[in-house]
């Protein structure tokens, strides 16, 4: 187990250069003089040069790489173009509430999508299984950024339940969740579908193995048979899914960042791009691929975990 | 003592999530915590403020909290369908004692935050000095020297006349007044905090979510209308439209189609205000590129373009006409041009040029309403023969294709559209056009030797009649080269609570001091 870890590891810091590298390259290869772009047409030529001596953009960009690789490994990701502040204080401020989206989105899906595959699986063609295939693929169909515009048009224009923008008044626990509820809904609902689809074909599949078989005959009530024996092994490939999940989530999320006006890592992502604040675009981007590629390597341990034959086959 | 063990169940777990959800669902948190603090305006902001420093900022957002916290000399009034300036509160005396000497007199009783003692005469000094050193020092070519005569009075000296200072430099963002003493305590320059701050609200940002002004107890001068202002960052202008109509904001910038949808039906009590059109957008012809060397070609190109479609088209009825640089209330705006649609006389034109088959390229920026335009263009032009291909382009290459530091761009250059800000007086708009602008932002390409020379006479000239004669006759110049089709100015409007007048600057900065509860 130690080994495997230390091998997914190494695996995992690889693949984090390797997306620096592609993106330092992007950036770079990016029309337009950078300095013009962030400062604007009308900044004076003493600006310009200033900026460009601060931003390194009249060095190679390999030594600019290499420059940003060894700071980022002191914990030093830059500072803001524009405000000065480190990057790492601008992410930290930010953080929190992507990591609050993207874990109740991912939370409300696992908790529904999980019990209606298990229903669907256990009564296979029934009426509850067929009404859970069309709104799983229903869920799955619909973009996760109309499923917020609708929901806001919905429950914050038409209803007045939830709040629209924003993320809730700093302290007050219970306005900072009901800023959360539709951005949640929105990001989750897609996976709704998906876990309860995956659920019920791998539910389906190990229902019908000899040890569930022989667990009836001996009697066992059917919710310890599904519950206790049959999700277990069942889950595997689903918390898989959940780990290669929460990409798709970081991407859903600016989305839902950008129309409910909430404060994220994504939506700071997007406005750099926007602004050539490359410093942040690329404390940013490697913020979230470490997120992600972190989600990847527990999911991967929890599988190890759970099953003792991937634990012998590394 | 018993120590009971907290042990967390499924069960519990999941209980305590369903209260914690349902806890947040109860209607009334934020009204309630509202409705405790008074009266309170709700705002849209772009983006964070990142540059507080009046030297260095960015601009936008950033000037409108320098406008609640720091002292200014000047600010703007409308005046009917014009713009003009008057005295702001922290001023009992400002006027020009002749054409290069603007005396002022500070307020008395303005002091600083943080026991930074009074605003004087020398804060000023001290202001304008660091700006003709900072990013911003375009707007202080003028000042020569800033003389202190006493503790709150001083004479702004001019290098030469000029008359839009007051208009262009003190009622703007550049001509905010910072404190000497806590600016130079924190190394002479500052981004997301003010080192003191004397004005009518204080100032405090949660990054990424909102900037807060509150009644400042130390302001002395005339109270805001609210008590608190929360300006909530929304980067999105639909987003904020969608907030405003939720009823979570009480005042939103409007884009190009809302604001046609808010014309037909306005939502309950809901009043828009235009704050200023200073915008100008045009179709532009490079008159040394072979294939529009020849005038005739260039005028049948003017007369062969309906801007009416255009502006119905592309801009749903919402942006006024343009006949030139000079924006609407502004000195020296066109009311017409000596163009009009008229196809049968383009081809006219083209017939006498001796000019068939002609292709052109015309780049824009990849903006819908731009390619709408453009492709509005396109169908006009095709009608006398003329073949459009239209390039949409991203920002980056699109603005440095005319420069001719940046490339050999500028000499492929046939069309564009282009759209310029302006500030509010005549002189900025025309400073982009003069010889020496030709291969920086003049990409048209033309010279002229009495726009030159009218250009610096607009500078020195204080006659508002004399101006207008000016600008008007600039404008002609540049018409009469054949390579402009003038399209629009796009307004800058804002949809707010009908019981509410707001206020914001011609280039669309709202200063929340002084909106009032109607």
């Amino acid at each position: 187990m130690a080994f495997y870890f230390v091998k997914r590891l190494g695996l995992s810091a690889l693949v984090v250069g390797t997306v620096l590298l592609v993106l330092f390259s992007l950036l770079h290869m990016i029309p337009g003089n950078p300095a013009i772009l962030a400062l604007g047409t009308r900044a004076t030529p003493e600006a310009i040069a200033e900026y460009t001596a601060r931003m390194r953009l009249d060095e190679p960009v390999w030594v600019q790489f290499v420059h940003f690789v060894s700071q980022a490994l002191r914990g030093d990701l830059g500072a803001d173009v524009f405000s000065n502040r480190p990057v790492t204080a601008v992410i930290g401020d930010r953080i929190g509430f992507s990591l609050a989206l993207i874990l109740t989105g991912m939370g409300w899906a696992v908790l529904l999508g999980v019990p209606l595959g298990c229903l669907a699986a256990v009564r296979p063609r029934s009426w509850v299984d067929r009404v859970t295939g069309i709104l799983s693929v229903g869920t799955i169909a619909v973009p996760s950024f109309l499923v917020a515009i609708w929901s806001l048009l919905l429950f914050s224009l038409q209803l007045h339940w939830l709040p629209a923008i924003g993320a809730g008044e700093p302290g007050d626990l219970s306005d900072q969740l009901s800023h959360l509820i539709l951005p949640a809904f929105a990001i989750g609902l897609g996976w709704v579908g998906y876990l309860a689809r995956m659920v019920r074909a791998s539910m389906l599949e190990v229902l019908g193995e000899p040890y569930i078989r022989s667990a009836r005959a001996f009697g066992l009530p059917p919710r310890r048979i599904v519950g206790g024996y049959a999700l277990r092994v069942a889950i595997l490939p689903t918390i898989t899914l959940i780990g290669m999940g929460f990409g798709g989530l970081i991407s859903s999320a600016v989305f839902a960042e950008i129309i409910f006006a909430r404060p994220g890592v994504g939506k700071m992502i997007f406005d750099a791009v926007s602004d050539r604040n490359f410093p942040l675009v690329q404390g940013g981007v490697l913020v979230a691929t470490a997120f992600y590629i972190l989600v990847v390597l527990v999911s991967d341990l929890v599988i190890a975990w759970l099953d003792p034959r991937v634990r012998s086959s590394l | 003592m018993t120590v009971r063990r907290t042990i967390t169940t499924r069960r519990t777990f999941l209980a305590s999530g369903a209260a914690l959800g349902a806890i947040g669902l109860v209607p009334g948190g934020a009204g309630m915590v509202r409705a405790q603090e008074g009266r309170v305006l709700n705002l849209r902001l772009e983006g964070d403020n990142a540059i507080l420093d009046p030297g260095y900022m960015i601009g936008g957002t950033e000037v409108e909290a320098q406008k609640q916290c720091l002292p200014f000399l000047a600010e703007y009034v409308r005046d009917g369908d014009t713009f003009s300036w008057q005295p702001t509160p922290y001023v009992t005396r400002l006027e020009y004692a002749d054409d290069t000497h603007l005396e002022f007199e500070l307020a008395e009783g303005l002091v600083w935050s943080g026991g930074n003692g009074t605003v004087s005469a020398s804060d000023v000094a001290y202001s304008y000095a660091r700006m003709k050193d900072s990013e911003w020092s375009g707007y202080f070519d003028a000042l020569e020297t800033v003389e202190v005569t006493g503790e709150r009075t001083g004479v702004l000296v001019l290098n030469k006349p000029f008359a839009p200072f007051i208009m262009v430099t003190l009622c703007h963002g550049p001509g905010a007044i910072v404190c000497e003493k806590a600016t130079e305590a924190v190394g002479g320059r500052f981004t997301t905090e003010f080192p003191a701050i004397c004005g009518p609200y204080t100032y405090s940002q949660t990054p990424g979510q909102r900037a807060v002004f509150e009644r400042n107890p130390e302001w002395t001068g005339p109270a805001p209308g609210f008590d608190r202002v929360v300006a909530h960052v929304i980067t999105e202008v639909q987003a904020a439209e969608l907030a405003y109509e939720a009823g979570e904001i009480d005042c939103t910038e409007l884009g190009p189609d809302s604001l046609a949808r808010y014309t037909e039906t306005l939502p309950p009590n809901t009043a828009i205000t235009t704050a200023g059109e200073l915008q100008y957008l045009w179709m532009g012809m490079n008159t040394q590129h072979e294939k529009l060397q020849d005038i005739r070609v260039r005028r049948a190109i003017q007369h062969a373009v309906d801007v009416d479609s255009i502006l119905a088209g592309a801009f749903a009825g919402t942006s006024p006409k343009s006949y030139g640089i000079v924006a609407p209330g502004l000195l020296g705006k066109r009311n017409e041009t000596s163009y009009s649609y008229d196809p049968a006389y383009a081809r006219q034109l083209m017939d006498e040029a001796g000019v068939t088959g002609l292709e052109l390229t015309l780049r824009t920026l990849n903006w819908q309403e731009r390619l709408l335009t453009a492709q509005i263009i396109q169908a006009n032009l095709a009608a006398i023969g003329i073949t459009v291909n239209i390039l949409p382009m991203e920002s980056g290459p699109f603005w440095e294709m005319g420069m001719e530091e940046a490339g050999d761009t500028w000499q492929d250059l046939q069309l564009w559209l282009m759209r310029f800000a302006t500030v509010p007086d005549p002189y900025e708009a025309t400073q982009w056009f003069v010889s020496e602008q030709v291969g920086i932002w003049n990409w048209e390409r033309w010279t002229d030797e009495e726009y030159d020379r009218l250009y610096e006479e607009g500078l020195s000239e204080n006659d508002p009649a004399k101006r207008e004669e000016i600008y008007l006759r600039m404008q002609q110049i540049m018409e009469d080269t054949g390579a402009y089709v003038w399209i629009s100015h796009d307004p800058e409007v804002y949809a707010h609570r009908a019981d509410i007048e707001i206020n914001a600057a011609p280039s669309g900065e709202l200063d929340y001091h002084r909106f009032e509860p109607v």
